[in-house]
């Protein structure tokens, strides 16, 4: 058989190499120039019960999601793959361990419970692995090089891997996981001759793979990040870790703080001193930043969290996908509390989102919460990121000679941006607070005063749209059906919108990493020409489309997936084939 | 102790703008006539002349209750944040800016209640600031509500029949919890106030001043008279340099001491930044 695209799962316990997995395929494929996805999921403890998977698609085309189903599935000891059987598409292909079979009884070992449509390939994975390693080790290693010989993949990429991914591990175990791949290798060359050939164009470039934690990092630290304060949390943990280790390099700092308050508020701290800084967090820490964000509005600090968004509420989910938190980041505040709110949809969008984040949380002193989550912002991707370094970067409204004559912090404003002066800047001082203010900053509790304050923290929302990006609109204007969507979903309604052309059934999607403020009229005039809107979220109440229906006046076929894993691009297409035959009735 | 008239304080006010420490004096306080944060506030301005701290580079963090508003009274930079935040932001400010001077003003509630949880990461890791804090045993904005330093048995509108916890003592806790330098004053003694604030502006490190400033409003147990009865200087011959001897003097309840109890010179938080940084340039 020809493939253009594969799906391959590696499964197992915590232990069992499957993350580095996981990395050796994806790195091997990268370099050849492929589009790769990859997505672990992972239990929430440590060791023990812990169930362990890596997912690879790898392609020759552009990937979005992780699509539907899998081409192959490689089971290691014992019974935690066997559910993960039923995700195997037809004619698809398992390669389980043959080395443990009569170990383990009937009714937990893998190859028992393998369908006719499927294809079961012994392997002795612990076997070979032993022979290689002298150790339970180098299983993954096995299972790899079988792989790498049943697509017929060159094997001299994945030396290479092996040899990048345990570099720090020292010669001998990569000398033995070479071995064990060499063993995995031979053993399907005897056993299943070559049949399958996946079509590689010799001429790719070697793409470079990130993870959405990383690239919000990344772009983090290229627009002038100076500071960064967090408290660790499943899954923004990593975006704290490289602040960590790359702030000190670039003149900065990173502070591991006793918990979130003291987090943020480190963060609105350093941007009160006039450096840019951030914090990244999940729901229970943006949870308890709240008042925090409240005084960022209220003091008019500008402010930077990222949320990586994990199942909820409360502890909830901490190791699968959701999109719930759309609803406390809009809305998650005392009073009349405005605050930019973004999601990305790729990695890309990741690095010059956070940038963009940057600019306007600066520029418009304003709290700024990027709406990133644990699918978006763990998988691994093939990307082409379009690098922007300007480590001064500085987008504040620095008072004139003239206003710091009689400096008033909170001078009222056409566009309802007042000049800002930070401590040592010579020229004025002034104390901000979160009380009600007058044009000084002194506390003031006139009515006339609050409301025009309150108008002017809001028309910075107004006059900040004209620096916002334009929504998006993909696929076929000239379709009926139109999708809005947001975030990591965005990726599952793109393939979705491929299948259903497929099918002869035209979309198209209006998408923006502006969830608000918004370009109103693009959302307006998308929304008016289309017969039917759909709009699919990773959550149960519809987050994303309450907010569509009260700021349009629309009334969307609602897709509400609580959700553990990503959207399946499926549930989309079925959707806008019951849209479709409703329009032709 | 007897009440002072409201205009008497006007007039000490504006004759204090014409005092030398006028570059560092703002908006008039706010506070009640006889209130004892009066005195840590000449301390700073004191404090604040006597080092000669430029204005533009001096900032003041403070949180929510009657000490909250300490920034509107000096001239400097000022954050009056959230109720028992005080110490993470200024932890943002100075380690971004260093060459900051970074001062954090609160009270009993504030500090040891809603923000206990900041103050022993501040100390242990040794943050170049000094954290005041205005003990005056009562919840005065609200009007009267025990705190977390108010003495077992006091009544008040939140304990009608009397406080059942104990009181934290915050001298013992800033000894436990790591600080390098650790006092305790008491309002009534204005010179001693001053002298203490202006020493822990100038450590190296984490500074932290217990002033006992009664509330002459709401506090009828904790009162000038009665920390008049238990309060005493630290003798001459206590050894700052002996942690576990400090202790024992911070626990003492009569008398109460004042004074400085503890100060040790270690590297701070900004000498180990500068450390790592320095490090990775080679």
């Amino acid at each position: 058989m020809r493939y253009s695209e594969i799906t391959i799962r590696f499964c197992g316990i915590a232990g069992d190499g499957i993350v580095a997995s996981g990395k050796i395929l994806a790195g091997a494929c990268a370099n050849i120039g492929l589009h790769v996805m990859v997505n672990n999921i992972y239990s929430a403890e440590i060791r023990g019960m812990g169930k362990s998977s890596a997912t690879i698609r790898f392609s020759t085309s552009k990937l979005y999601s992780m699509g539907d189903g899998l081409d192959l599935l490689v089971g290691m000891k014992g019974k935690e793959s066997i559910i993960d059987l039923r995700d195997v598409k037809a004619g698809g292909n398992v390669i389980y361990d043959s080395s443990v079979i009569g170990d383990v009884e009937e009714e937990d070992s893998l190859v028992s419970h393998i369908t006719p449509e499927i294809q079961g390939h012994g392997l002795p994975i612990q076997k070979l692995a032993n022979e290689a390693t002298g150790t339970n080790q180098g299983k993954n290693l096995v299972a790899i090089g079988a792989i790498c010989y049943f697509y017929s993949l060159p094997p001299e990429m994945f030396v290479d891997q092996i040899k990048s991914v345990f570099v720090h591990k020292g010669d001998h175990v990569i000398d033995v996981n070479i071995k064990a791949f060499n063993l995995g290798y031979e053993y399907f060359k005897e056993h299943y001759p070559l049949n399958n050939q996946f079509e590689i164009d010799k001429t790719s470039e070697p793409r470079a793979l990130t993870s959405g934690n990383d690239a919000i990092a990344k772009g983090a630290l290229d627009c002038g990040l100076k500071f960064f304060a967090g408290y660790p949390i499943t899954p923004a943990t990593r975006i704290m870790e490289i602040a960590a280790k790359e702030l000190p390099k670039l003149g900065g700092w990173t502070l591991q703080m006793e918990d979130e308050i003291a987090a943020i508020g480190a963060v609105l701290g350093a941007w009160f001193a006039g450096k840019r800084a951030m914090t990244a967090t999940s729901g229970p820490g943006l949870s308890l930043m709240s008042e925090m964000i409240n005084l960022s509005v209220m003091a008019e600090i500008p402010t930077v969290i990222v949320n990586v968004q994990r199942g909820g509420p409360s502890t909830g989910l901490p190791t699968k996908v959701e999109q719930g938190d759309l609803n406390i980041a809009l809305y998650g505040g005392a009073g009349d509390s405005p605050r930019v709110v973004m999601a990305p949809s790729n990695s890309e969008e990741c690095y010059s989102g956070i940038q963009l984040a940057f600019d306007i949380a600066e520029k418009y002193q304003t709290p700024v919460i990027f709406l990133s989550d644990l699918f978006l912002g763990q998988r691994t991707e093939t990307v082409t990121i379009k690098e922007n370094i300007d480590r001064d970067r500085c987008t504040r409204k620095k008072p004139t000679s003239e206003q710091l004559e009689n400096f008033q912090r909170y001078q009222i404003t056409d566009d309802g941006v007042s000049p800002q002066i930070v401590p040592g800047e010579p020229g004025a001082v002034y104390s901000t607070t979160g009380l009600e203010h007058s044009v000084t900053g002194n506390p003031n509790y006139e009515a006339d005063v609050h409301s025009m304050m309150t108008a002017k923290r809001f028309r910075k929302f107004e006059s900040m749209v004209s620096d916002l990006p334009e929504a998006n609109i993909l696929g076929d204007e000239t379709a009926e059906i139109g999708i809005a969507g947001w975030g990591s979903t965005i990726g599952s309604i793109l393939e979705g919108m491929e299948l259903a052309k497929k099918q002869g059934i035209k979309t198209k999607l209006i998408k923006s990493i502006m969830i608000h403020p918004q370009h109103e009229d693009s959302f307006r005039k998308f929304f008016a020409s289309c017969k039917k809107i759909i709009v699919p979220e990773m959550n149960y109440q519809g987050q994303y489309a309450d907010l569509l229906k009260s700021r349009y006046g629309i009334t969307p076929i609602e897709i509400h997936i609580p959700s553990v894993n990503p959207v399946s691009p499926l549930k989309i297409v079925q959707k806008i084939m019951e849209a479709s035959s409703e329009l032709s009735k | 102790m007897s009440f002072l008239s409201k205009q008497s304080v006007v007039d000490g006010f504006q004759k204090a703008k014409e005092s030398k420490t006028k570059e560092w004096r703002d908006n008039l306080p706010t506070w009640c006539p006889g209130c004892g944060h009066f005195t840590g506030l000449h301390g700073l301005y004191e404090a604040a002349e006597r080092l000669k701290i430029p204005p533009k580079d001096f900032v003041v963090v403070s949180g929510i209750g009657c000490s909250g508003r300490f920034p509107f009274f000096i001239k400097g930079f000022g954050l009056h944040g959230l109720h028992g935040r005080a110490i993470p932001i200024a932890t943002g400010i100075k380690v971004a800016s260093p060459e900051l001077t970074v001062v954090v003003v609160g009270g009993d509630g504030d500090g040891v209640g809603i923000g206990g949880g900041h103050f022993p990461h501040a100390a242990r890791s040794n943050f170049n600031l000094t954290y005041i804090l205005l003990d005056n045993s009562i919840y005065g904005l609200t009007k009267g509500q025990v705190s977390p330093t108010s003495p077992m048995g006091m009544k008040s509108g939140t304990s009608p029949y009397g406080n059942i916890a104990r009181p934290l003592n915050p001298t013992t806790l800033a000894l436990a919890y790591g600080a390098t330098f650790v006092a305790r004053t008491f309002s009534r003694e204005r010179d001693m106030v001053s002298e203490l604030i202006t020493k822990a502006i100038q450590h190296k490190g984490f500074s932290f001043v217990h002033d006992l400033s009664p509330c002459v409003v709401f506090n009828k147990d904790v009162t000038y008279n009665s920390l008049n009865d238990v309060t005493a200087k630290l003798p001459d011959e206590h050894d700052t340099l002996n942690r576990s001897n400090a202790m024992s003097m911070a626990e003492s309840t009569d008398p109460v001491y004042q004074g400085l109890f503890f100060k040790e010179e270690i590297p701070s938080f900004d000498d180990h930044v500068k450390q790592v940084k320095d490090g990775l340039k080679h």
